[in-house]
């Protein structure tokens, strides 16, 4: 977590990535909020962690299965499978 | 009759002992909507009185699917999307005999601490029309303090149900991670999400508990615990032994302060024991938050794709697009162990922190919120407002545990001051039961009824 500004290709490069179309205007902005944001949570590297393993559940559930043949009735819909979508050809 | 402030247990029995038909009751509640919506913006959708479904009426945060009913997630995304399902929470209050009165405001996608992210406008606290009910689910917090529903369903990411009711003297329950099924509640932050109540009462609270909590096979999250019958939990006499944390009161607003001494003091008077303990500061869990919270957001909202339902990504308003952005960048390769990694190696510091602190207390008592409710337009000045307004309530989430608020007491602005209490993971009834004794003996100062004198028929 060394370098924090942002350069506009990196900015380009996420926005790339997370399919997101953005103006000029949006891209500055951006650049300064998550430089800003990155700057602050600088302050993690404070708490020590090498020997420490991460969470990714709070509650610890393990091979929590649906079992097969279980009755799913609250599909999305229950008039088709299939989804309406707009033309597209 | 008047039903003005009447809580879901006072409606029950009305409607049990027929004083009442559950269609006079929604249309009081309609009335009161069309009389004051428009002012205060807290309903983006109301829904028609249905005949065959009867019922309480109950608002329900816009955050959840519900079927054949408008669904937006404040977000213009999803303006003209109808749910073709019900969430888990909406089913089980509909089978429980309630009916949905509409769906209320918030930030959108839940994204903020004050409802101002919406892209249908802010929602006005009813205490103060210039400032902010909180958030995200300020919509519901404000239908509630001004009675345009005698209850409210919210969820809380980490904060968006405790700090809406305390910048709207209510009390606002999260249940622990787990406790509450996530099927059909649009997804935020994944290992976060806690749907819960925001009630004029601790029994309405532990009453809408009862019903929303369990086991759910649509959402392998949920656990297979026991739900107990909260509202005779929370009748029992017990003591408790309560932390206090310094790092919880520092920089906190001197008002805000106070008044959550002077609860302390009741609690002391009670009988209850206080101990004073030492957690992780909170600052830390800012940033933790910010991190998985954001990351955890950008895949979520990758779904919204305008294909198979809603409208296209340029549909995204720019505090979607700011988290997205900062969700990427911390996922992406070359970053992903410096940002999330680490944010969750810090999680489990957190959690082991609370763990080593519940062996010696039962509770943990602290402000909600740093301060009282903002003036509207406040949060533009912060890159990440939503972020620094929770810091006290994100440590609790972070680690899954359950804590509700409730109000102590007014600032001289006028406004509504609250108290959290943080149990230990699956004992809602242990803070429910302490916000009763408090409410048994304050009565929360008459607060959850403003809406007696400022909103009346």
């Amino acid at each position: 977590m060394t370098k924090t500004k942002l350069s506009k290709e990196e900015i380009l490069h996420l926005s790339k990535l997370a399919n997101l179309n953005l103006s000029n205007e949006e891209i500055k902005k951006i650049q300064r909020q998550l430089t800003e944001t990155l700057d602050y949570i600088k302050n993690l590297k404070e708490l020590k962690t090498d020997k420490v393993d991460p969470t990714h559940h709070t509650v610890n559930s393990i091979n929590v299965f649906f079992e097969d043949g279980q009755n799913n009735s609250r599909g999305l819909s229950n008039i088709s499978t299939y989804f309406k979508v707009k033309r597209i050809l | 009759m008047n039903l003005l402030g009447k809580s879901i247990l006072e409606l029950k029995t009305l409607l049990e002992t027929k004083e009442i038909s559950s269609k006079e009751i929604f249309e009081y509640f309609l009335k009161r909507i069309k009389k004051y919506n428009k002012k205060l913006n807290s309903y983006l959708t109301v829904c028609d009185y249905n005949d065959k479904l009867k019922g309480i009426p109950i608002a329900i945060k816009d955050a959840f699917c519900t079927k054949g009913i408008r669904t937006t997630a404040a977000s213009k995304v999803l303006d003209n999307f109808i749910s073709p399902y019900e969430s888990t929470v909406t089913s089980k209050l509909i089978n429980s005999n309630f009916q949905i009165l509409g769906k209320t405001n918030l930030d959108a996608w839940c994204h903020g601490s004050s409802t101002e992210t919406s892209d249908y406008g802010p929602t006005r606290n009813p205490w103060d029309l210039l400032r902010a009910p909180g958030g995200s689910s300020g919509g519901s917090a404000a239908a509630v303090s001004a009675y345009l529903s005698p209850a409210a369903i919210g969820s809380e990411t980490a904060g968006s149900i405790r700090l809406p009711a305390a910048w709207t003297g209510l009390v606002g329950l999260k249940p622990t991670y787990g406790r509450v099924s996530r099927y059909g509640v649009i997804a935020m932050g994944s290992s976060l999400d806690s749907p819960g109540p925001l009630t004029l009462t601790t029994e309405d609270s532990a009453y809408i508990l009862k019903i929303i909590a369990g086991k759910d096979p649509y959402d392998a999250t949920t656990v297979d615990k026991k739900v107990p019958n909260y509202l005779t939990e929370i009748k029992k006499n017990k003591k408790y032994i309560i932390g206090l944390a310094e790092e919880y009161f520092d920089g906190i607003d001197e008002q805000v302060k106070n008044k959550v001494n002077q609860a302390i003091e009741i609690y002391k008077k009670i009988g209850h024991q206080i101990k004073k303990i030492k957690l992780i500061h909170p600052k830390y869990a800012i940033s933790d938050y910010t991190i998985i919270q954001r990351s955890e957001v950008s895949s979520n909202l990758s779904r919204y794709d305008g294909i198979r339902y809603g409208n296209g990504r340029e549909f995204f308003a720019d505090e979607a697009k700011k988290r997205i952005m900062l969700g990427t960048y911390s996922l992406s390769y070359g970053y992903y162990d410096a940002f999330y990694k680490k944010a969750q190696k810090v999680r489990t510091l957190i959690i082991e922190d609370f763990k080593r602190v519940f062996k010696d207390v039962d509770v943990i008592i602290a402000p909600s919120t740093p301060i009282t409710a903002l003036k509207l337009g406040e949060f533009t000045k912060y890159p990440f407002f939503g972020e620094l307004m929770d810091v006290l309530l994100e440590p609790s989430s972070m680690a899954g545990l359950t804590a509700l608020s409730f109000p102590v007491g007014l600032d001289n602005h006028h406004l509504p001051v609250g108290l959290q209490i943080i149990g230990r993971w699956f004992e809602e009834e242990n803070i429910l039961n302490l916000a009763y004794q408090f409410e048994r003996e304050t009565n929360f100062f008459n607060i959850t009824r403003i809406a007696l004198k400022k909103y009346s028929d």
